[in-house]
Parts: structure tokens; sequence; C-alpha cells
């Protein structure tokens, strides 16, 4: 019979539905994750892509209701903004290489950035995607809490920007290096800029391995590519 | 207490983002207009990096983390995406690639262009 209140069905409840569950389900995936990302060293494991599954799989296993998982995630949704609003001391941090370089580094971002919304928006109406899914998609190749909100403010799915902001990211870490042998670019600034461009803090791990200037270069392309599309969506 | 005061720093300024973005008659994210914010008051001075420096890091080096539930939630949207997930990978790589080349073209470009305006000033001075 459903809803019977078996003492051990009643614990089960009692557990689930308290926001530390949420909280605890997530650092623990979360550092199972990085813990097999760290033993394999493998670019396709990302660790936020890993303890998404993670958690979706248990979730589904245990049966438990998104509802009652969310309770402690909302706790950590909450650190979202705050994780935004620090990039700026990261971008403050790089300052001085972004005021050397100012003019290429603004023309190289706003140049993809203006791509990868323009590339998207006409992909997407090609493959007759709706338009909710559309405007999530648009942000897809800015950071993560950038790209959250402007998916909100277009009326975008975020959990879906979210994925694909991730997937985009994993898939510049493995294509970058290959673009810029078959595209022979040498120059430490235009390819740092163009790594962190089109795939923000996750293909930046792979240009830091690169170099210093890469490393750098990409950094600051987090943020200024991410400011730029804010700009760019409130035209749409 | 350190970490506590950095925390409320940067809690702070993202509150004042959050009315300044429900004041603007336009909508744009808080978070960004918190981002603003505070690169404002590290530029001008106000905001010392020392004094949010322990928890920024903090933050940025767990950035990850606080994406998990956001992520999550896409298990109630999956009818969503279901069947169309082979087309979102492939604009994905697509779109991808074509950010790529437009913004390292750009850049190499421009800089060529700053360096011949540079050597052409050189040879009139």
């Amino acid at each position: 019979m459903q809803g019977t209140p078996f003492p051990e069905w009643r614990l089960h409840m009692e557990i689930v539905s308290n926001p530390l569950f949420g909280v605890v389900l997530s650092i623990l995936t979360f550092w199972f994750a990085k813990w097999i990302g760290g033993k394999l060293k493998w670019s396709v494991l990302n660790p936020l892509l890993l303890a998404i599954i993670f958690c979706i799989v248990i979730l589904k296993v245990f049966q438990i209701p998104l509802e009652s998982y969310q309770v402690g995630g909302d706790m950590i949704s909450m650190f979202l903004g705050p994780a935004t609003a620090v990039l700026a001391y990261s971008i403050y941090r790089q300052f001085a290489l972004l005021k050397k370089y100012l003019i290429p580094v603004v023309c190289g971002c706003l140049a993809g950035s203006i791509t990868s919304m323009l590339s998207a928006w006409i992909l997407c109406d090609l493959f007759g995607l709706d338009e909710s899914l559309k405007a999530s998609m648009l942000p897809k190749s800015v950071t993560t809490p950038i790209a959250i909100g402007i998916s909100e403010q277009l009326g975008g799915i975020p959990s879906v920007t979210v994925a694909i902001v991730i997937v985009t990211g994993i898939l510049g870490s493995v294509l970058c290096p290959v673009l810029l042998k078959i595209f022979r670019i040498q120059n430490s600034i235009a390819a740092g800029i163009a790594i962190g461009t089109c795939s923000h803090a996750v293909g930046t791990t792979k240009a830091v391995e690169l170099g210093e200037v890469e490393g750098a270069m990409s950094g600051i392309a987090i943020g200024v590519s991410g400011i730029l599309t804010v700009l760019l969506s409130l035209l749409l | 207490m350190k970490l506590l005061k950095q925390l409320g720093i940067i809690f702070g300024i993202c509150l004042v983002g959050e009315g300044i973005a429900a004041i603007l008659p336009i909508s744009f994210p808080a978070s960004v207009i918190s981002m603003f914010l505070m690169l404002l008051l590290l530029i001008a001075g106000i905001l010392k990096m020392e004094h949010v420096k322990e928890a920024a890091e903090y933050l940025i080096q767990n950035m990850a983390f606080f994406f998990i539930p956001a992520g999550v939630a896409i298990m109630e949207k999956y009818d969503l995406v279901k069947g169309k997930i082979l087309v979102l990978f492939v604009i994905c790589v697509i779109t991808l690639v074509l950010t790529f080349l437009a913004a390292a073209f750009t850049v190499k470009g421009v800089i060529r262009l700053q360096e011949k305006l540079r050597a052409k000033r050189g040879i009139q001075e």
C-alpha cells in the first residue's frame, strides 16, 4: 500500500527532506567526481558534469523527489550571485595586462561573442528548435554564472544552459589545441583570447597548460566576453 | 572573523546589485551588476584586494560546486531536450569552431594593424 508509514520509510523521509541532505549529497558527489577526475586526468570527465550525473542517478535510484534535494540545493544556489561578483576580483588581478592589450582584447572578444550568439541563433532556427531552447543556447560560450543570468532574462531554461555551457567548455578544452595547430595560431595573445571566448573557464584550464600568457589572456577573455555578451543580449 | 567579514562585504555588494537590478527599467542579470559594482570599487581603490582576498579566492576555486543544483534541475526539464541532444551537440561544435576562429583572427588582425600604425607613426616622426 502506498504511503504506509512504516518506520524505515519515515526515517528515509526525515533525512531526505532535511536541507542538509541536498548540501551533503552535492558535496559528496563533487568530492567523488574530483577524485575520479584527478585519477584519470581525462578532460571529458569534468567534475561538475560528473557530480550532476551522480546526483541525478542517486535521486532516481532512491526515488527521492527533486524538491527534497532542492531544499538544500537552493542554499547552494544562493552562492551563485557572489560567485559571479568575485569574477571582478580575477579581472582586476589581470588589470595591467588588460590595459596593455585593451584594443585587441576587446575587439577579439566582441567578434567572438557576436559570432557565438549569431551562429547559435541561426543554427537553432535552421534545426527548428523552439524559442526556450534557443534562449538557453545563446549564452553558451560564456561562464556559467553569467550564462544563467542571460538565459533567465531571455526566457531560456537555466538548467539546460548549465549543461550546454559545461559541454561547450569540455569541447573547447579538447578541440582548441587542435584548432591552434590546424590554423597555425602562434600568437599567444590571440590563442588565449580565442580559448577564453569560446570555452570560458573549462577551456582556460587548458590555456594555462599552454603557457602563462595564454592562461592570463584566456582568464581575461572570460570576463570581457561575459560582459559583452550580456550587453549584446540586451539588443535582442 | 576575517573570512566572515570578507563574505559580508561580497554578499553586501551583491545585495546592492540586486537592489539596482530591481530599480533598472531594463532586465539585466543582478549578478553581473554586482560584478560591475565590485570592479568599479576595486578600480576606484575604495575596495582593496586584501579586503576580499581569501573569500574571493575560495569562491573562485570552488565555483563549479555552486552550479550542481542548477544542473541537477535538468532532471525535470529532460522532456524538453529529449530527442534533440544530438542536434544541440552539433550546434555546440559548429559555434565553438566559428567563435574560436572569429576571436583568434580578430586579435591577430588588430595587433598587426596596431603594429603597422605604430611603424607609420615612427616614420613620420
